[in-house]
């Protein structure tokens, strides 16, 4: 449904996509994971056909979003990061009208804009003016107005952004009714839980470039059955990292003069030699902390930073 | 089609939602021609100078002076007071002017006595008692010819008892002042300066209203082309401009739909301004199907002009001080502070080839007077060739103001 061949985007000498390709299918969640700056809003921007590649294709349901814009773009819902809504209409005049901006009309759109209030809980609060909307229910909104059309590709750039936990679990739901009916969901997020928890397939981006692509269980497998140790405290690095070296079984990702990051198969066993080693080097150990294999390690394998960086 | 109607609706929706904007928009015009109306104390019917008489002589002469006045067709009022109820009413401000006819002017016009007119004008007023001053001036000025050349039967007059003259004293004073005309004929008749006053046949000037009027309904025009214009900002700034332009609609429909949207508010402030002119400027209704056009053509167009000029701005707040740096002397050249008729001649002739200038001068031309097919054409042109270059401006630069 969705195809993406070597997508740059260049402003000027920022590369804020940099040869990205992926492909989504028909009732499929795909998750783009990266923390803030790494691309994702961009590649949206790129498949929405609001920003023009510098180079490479991107088709929507077979059409390119640049030759065949208008075509492509019918097949698309949005939902943007920030809340795009008419504040000063009701939530059913917004429904109608973004339904309009899609070509529904008559008793197909009004049909659909009662259904959406209803699937997305705002049916009794229909004609109310949206300034009048916490702000769940604003996010709310802001998606039902991007599946009013009933899209074959939904775009989600964060939708969950800065929304209380009640609602970001109603949104996810909605993300995955949006899917079982066969809806193409591409689903930006900066939480490594929430792309865990909802999406089939993940894209790893940073800085850009897409740096790891497959289901979950294809991911972990990258990082193997390695689990992540982080060590705070102040080291000598290259000594740390010769001592470190000498042990079986452990991969050095990170050495710092603050701080050592070491992936090791049943790390909590190797512990005591890693701490004897790093003694050895006359490494001051002040905090030590164990993950098991996930998203957030396949990404400090990846980048040796954190996700949330 | 369909979307430019919705998109228009759309926005119409929400500036009924702010009817404050709204009542602003029309308001402003409203007040400021009113309080230009209250300035220029016009209303209607000219002012007019109350004159406080105080007659201390009681003759038949001295009744003839109010009389004189009120036969030259000044614009005067002249009420008998008493000498201490007409100084109350000058120190209360009620009263242009207070005049003293003292005791023995009769005899004085007659040329057996002497006598002093006292004339009090209200120092708070400025024109008026000026006008009263100089027109007691030419009264006095008149008196002392009518002594010299009419002294005998004025003479006459004075002597008499106070009762109605006999028909014998009246045909008698008649006789001689025939005679005195026909001594004089020679000298005066024929007049040296012959003058022949030749009237053209033009419109009867328009009064304050009407001038005011078309000049009122553009400043309308101008204040929600800046409110309308500015919303290309605000949908930026809301998040809906970039997700419209991810819709399958080009930005000329989503443009077009401001426009008529704009249009549609212009044309209710048209609408009233045009029923007022009708009403109390007795224009013929046949006139207004064409104006109303006109009044559309012209807003649309400044709406255009500022919507791309508010996609240059480098930000709301840019946007806002360009188009007020701009509409404000629009307003002043154009007509709208100030009718052109009121203007130096420089200053109106530049003012007519603004745009809301020319839509003013037009206005005015189709609602009192007879617009030429040519000016009509210059009026389209004039204003509809940058109106259209911006549009197509504003439409090529909508992505990239949002995307920026």
């Amino acid at each position: 449904m969705i195809n993406i061949q070597g997508l740059r985007k260049h402003y000027g000498e920022l590369i804020a996509v940099n040869d990205i390709s992926f492909t989504a299918d028909e009732g499929q969640i795909f998750g783009l994971l990266g923390p803030n700056g790494a691309g994702k809003t961009t590649t949206i921007g790129c498949i929405s056909g609001l920003l023009r590649p510098t180079s490479g294709r991107v088709t929507v349901g077979g059409h390119d979003v640049v030759a065949e814009a208008q075509d492509a773009r019918r097949q698309l819902g949005i939902v943007p990061q920030e809340l795009a809504l008419y504040s000063d209409l009701s939530a059913a005049a917004n429904l109608e009208f973004w339904g309009a901006a899609y070509g529904l009309s008559g008793t197909t759109l009004r049909k659909r804009v009662a259904d959406v209030l209803d699937l997305i809980g705002l049916a009794d609060r229909g004609r109310d003016r949206t300034s009048t909307f916490s702000g769940g229910m604003k996010r709310r909104l802001n998606f039902g107005c991007g599946i009013v059309h009933s899209p074959r590709v939904l775009l989600l750039d964060e939708p969950t952004a800065g929304v209380d936990p009640q609602s970001r679990v109603k949104l996810l739901d909605l993300v995955r009714e949006q899917a079982r009916t066969g809806t193409t969901v591409v689903y930006t997020t900066h939480y490594m839980e929430e792309a865990q928890e909802l999406c089939d397939r993940i894209a790893i981006v940073d800085k850009g470039k897409l740096l790891a692509i497959g289901t979950l269980d294809e991911l972990r497998r990258l990082v193997g059955e390695k689990d992540l140790v982080r060590l705070a405290g102040r080291f000598d690095a290259a000594a740390a990292a010769r001592s470190l070296e000498g042990l079986d079984g452990v991969e050095v990702l990170t050495v710092a003069s603050d701080s050592i990051t070491i992936a090791a198969a049943a790390a909590s066993r190797k512990l005591p030699a890693i701490f004897a080693a790093l003694a050895s080097a006359g490494a001051d150990i002040q905090e030590t902390t164990l993950s098991v294999p996930s998203l957030e390690s396949l990404f400090i394998t990846l980048t040796g930073r954190e996700l949330r960086e | 089609m369909q979307f430019v109607r919705i998109a228009a609706l759309k926005d119409l929706r929400r500036r009924l939602s702010d009817p404050a904007a709204l009542a602003i928009w029309i308001g402003i015009p409203v007040v400021l021609a009113g309080m230009l109306s209250f300035i220029s104390n016009t209303g209607g019917t000219p002012p007019r100078a109350r004159i406080l008489l105080v007659d201390q002589d009681k003759t038949a002469l001295s009744g003839l002076l109010p009389a004189a006045v009120r036969q030259v067709n000044a614009p005067f009022d002249i009420e008998d007071v008493t000498l201490d109820a007409g100084r109350k009413r000058m120190d209360d401000g009620d009263g242009t002017a207070l005049l003293v006819i003292p005791a023995g002017f009769q005899n004085a016009v007659a040329g057996t006595g002497s006598a002093e007119l006292k004339l009090i004008t209200n120092p708070a007023q400025q024109v008026l008692p000026a006008m009263v001053r100089q027109a007691m001036e030419v009264l006095v000025e008149s008196a002392f010819y009518s002594q010299r050349l009419f002294g005998a039967p004025i003479r006459k007059i004075a002597a008499g008892t106070g009762a109605p003259p006999s028909a014998a004293d009246v045909a008698s004073i008649a006789v001689e002042i025939n005679q005195q005309m026909a001594a004089l004929q020679g000298v005066l008749l024929p007049p040296v300066i012959n003058l022949t006053v030749k009237r053209e046949a033009s419109a009867p000037p328009l009064n304050f209203g009407q001038l005011f009027l078309p000049g009122m309904l553009f400043m309308s025009f101008l204040f929600i082309a800046q409110g309308m214009s500015i919303d290309v900002w605000d949908e930026k700034r809301e998040g809906t401009l970039q997700r419209l332009l991810a819709a399958p609609q080009s930005a000329g429909q989503l443009l077009l739909g401001k426009l008529i949207a704009g249009i549609g508010v212009t044309t209710v402030v048209s609408v009233v301004g045009l029923l007022a002119a009708v009403f109390w400027f007795g224009v013929a209704p046949s006139r207004l199907p064409a104006a109303l056009l006109w009044c559309a053509f012209v807003s649309g167009a400044l709406i255009a002009l500022l919507t791309f000029l508010n996609l240059f701005a480098s930000s709301q707040r840019g946007a806002e001080l360009l188009s007020s740096v701009l509409v404000f002397p629009l307003m002043m050249l154009g007509g709208s502070f100030f009718p052109f008729e009121a203007m130096p001649a420089w200053m109106a002739a530049a003012g007519r080839w603004t745009p809301n200038g020319l839509g003013v001068a037009t206005l005015k031309e189709l609602l009192y007077g007879n617009v030429s097919v040519t000016a009509l054409g210059i009026g389209v042109l004039g204003i509809g060739i940058p109106a259209t270059l911006a549009f197509v401006g504003a439409w090529r630069r909508l992505r990239s103001f949002a995307n920026a």
